[in-house]
């Protein structure tokens, strides 16, 4: 029921291409720019939303009500801030470095977007299907950082540089474990490609292969989007606002949704390496792939703001050993065992 | 076990996301207010001397009392607050002998515009004769009794302005 509405629009956009005489390639071309059109405004639409769900959820973890005056239940507000950001001034400070300083804003959108451009949102609803996905995403996900470090150094403010290093120190420490975790899923499949991991996960799903593998993503997850535990970077009680600080107005409230974008990402990432992509549990297939998936990305996002609301910040010192001490170690000897754990499998002849 | 405390703090979070919150929705709903609520003011007139204590019990010098000599007693004709100087210390409500100036219960003196802040509660003119001491004219009418009144009903409908109350 349902299952085919999204591709069943593509097939007949493109029959309907063909029809008018449109040639193949051409047509690929719309179809595709179609697809991406209708990803970037999802997104956009669940980060307006995720705005929303967090101080909602923050309110209720805090025994409060939150935002309910602008529109039903206060579903508007993120919107009415959007609009309110959209009209204030982006001042640019004196003496900073002016082409980088407003680059960073309008780059920040741009490497989660790039990773959602191969996430299969449903069963054959990846809107570019890379045999590399997996490689790719990690390679555009890193690159946010240098976009923070961008916002960071151009500002020409002391909060900001020290923000930026941070952002840099996080990455290169968390990264790693990141990367690692994801090897023994990639060990076990044998693939990059994102389509045939979510499809070898119909037994099993790796979380229960892998959930160490898990955990580990999960954590340096948390902390490659800088949400609390690990918000170092933005430690409002430390230094104010780390990269942000200098920026007002939409190039501030770019930068917080591109927060939000980051977290959908991981969330994808969770769902399609561990919680087994758009596959139903049980077989209970009567909902749709493409909303299982939807289902078990909000879940994972649900965990990061739990987490958020429960945890205070760790120290810097704290976050890089426990970074290179713990989770690098652990990742690696993750690896090993699932390597010979495999190795013994192949012996024993499964 | 190594990461139980983690645990036991999403568990914490997890029960308080389903327990009942507390916020009230101010304007439509309100917390009943203490007995002795330090509100608004408000001053019974009949009951006032006039005799100045309040404003004297002041420590920031709110009160301003403005009084005619009547017959051989004191009328009061003027009393207004500076309330925007006014801590609710409450000195005023204690010393008044008479129980003449009262705290209520009203709470919203927001105002737009800062002259309308001030409290006037009683402004009124000098009557010739004081009320009390006229049951014999009063049996024939005499606008002493009428002009006291409106007086009295002009207090009472708020020279308290604006959207208070
Ligand atoms: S409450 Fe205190 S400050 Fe206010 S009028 Fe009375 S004595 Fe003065
Ligand atoms: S102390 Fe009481 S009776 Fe005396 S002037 Fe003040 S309010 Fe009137």
């Amino acid at each position: 029921m349902g299952e085919n509405i999204f591709t069943g629009i593509a097939e007949s956009l493109r029959a309907f291409l063909y029809g008018a005489g449109v040639p193949p390639l051409a047509s690929e071309l719309i179809v595709l720019i179609v697809k991406l059109l209708a990803v970037i405004i999802f997104v956009s639409l669940n980060v307006v939303w995720l705005v929303y769900m967090e101080r909602k959820i923050a309110a209720y973890i805090q025994c409060r009500i939150g935002p309910n005056r602008v529109g039903p239940k206060g579903l508007l507000q993120t919107v009415a801030d959007v609009v309110k950001l959209l009209a204030k001034e982006i001042i640019i400070p004196r003496r900073v470095d002016k082409v980088v300083y407003l680059a960073a804003p309008i780059l920040v959108f741009v490497p989660p977007m790039l990773a959602f451009a191969v996430i299969p949102w449903g069963d054959g609803m990846a809107p570019i299907d890379l045999n590399i996905g997996v490689f790719y995403i990690l390679a555009v996900g890193s690159l946010s950082t240098i976009i923070f470090w961008m916002g960071g150094w151009s500002s020409n403010n002391k909060y900001s540089l020290v923000g930026g290093m941070r952002v840099v120190a996080q990455m290169v420490s968390y990264e790693l474990p990141l990367v690692l975790s994801l090897l023994g899923v990639i060990m076990l499949t044998g693939t990059l490609s994102i389509t045939e991991i979510v499809n070898a996960q119909r037994g099993t799903w790796f979380i229960f292969a892998q959930p160490l593998a898990f955990l580990i993503y999960f954590i340096a997850g948390v902390s490659e989007v800088n949400r609390v535990p690990f918000d170092l970077v933005e430690g409002e009680s430390e230094i104010i606002a780390g990269p942000y600080t200098e920026y007002s107005g939409m190039a501030y409230a770019m930068y917080m949704l591109a927060e939000y974008g980051n977290m959908m990402v991981i969330s994808c990432m969770c769902t399609i390496m561990f919680l087994g992509g758009w596959l139903a549990p049980f077989g209970w297939t009567f909902l749709p792939s493409w909303f299982w998936f939807f289902i078990k990305v909000y879940l994972m996002i649900f965990i990061f703001m739990w987490i958020r609301w429960t945890y205070p910040r760790i120290r810097v010192d704290q976050l890089l050993g426990f970074g290179w001490k713990v989770l690098v170690p652990l990742s690696l000897a993750n690896i090993f065992v699932t390597g010979v754990g495999m190795y013994i499998y192949r012996a024993i002849g499964w | 076990m190594f990461g139980q405390g983690l645990l036991k703090g999403l568990a914490i979070t997890w029960k308080e996301l389903f327990t009942r919150k507390v916020t009230v929705q101010y304007p439509e709903e309100k917390i009943p207010l203490p007995e002795r609520y330090h509100g608004r003011f408000e001053l019974d007139v009949d009951k006032c001397i006039a005799c100045g204590l309040c404003a004297n019990a002041c420590p920031n010098k709110v009160i301003q009392i403005t009084r005619e000599k009547v017959g051989k007693k004191q009328y009061l004709t003027r009393y207004v607050m500076r309330i925007e100087y006014c801590m609710f210390c409450g000195f005023c409500v204690e010393s008044c002998n008479k129980g003449a100036l009262r705290f209520s219960h009203v709470i919203n003196m927001n105002q737009y515009f800062r002259d309308k802040v001030r409290l006037v509660l009683v402004d009124r003119p000098v009557p010739e004769v004081l009320p009390e001491e006229e049951p014999a004219k009063a049996a024939d009418g005499s606008p002493a009794e009428t002009r006291g009144k409106t007086a009295r009903a002009e207090v009472a409908a708020g020279k308290a302005p604006g959207k208070e109350g």
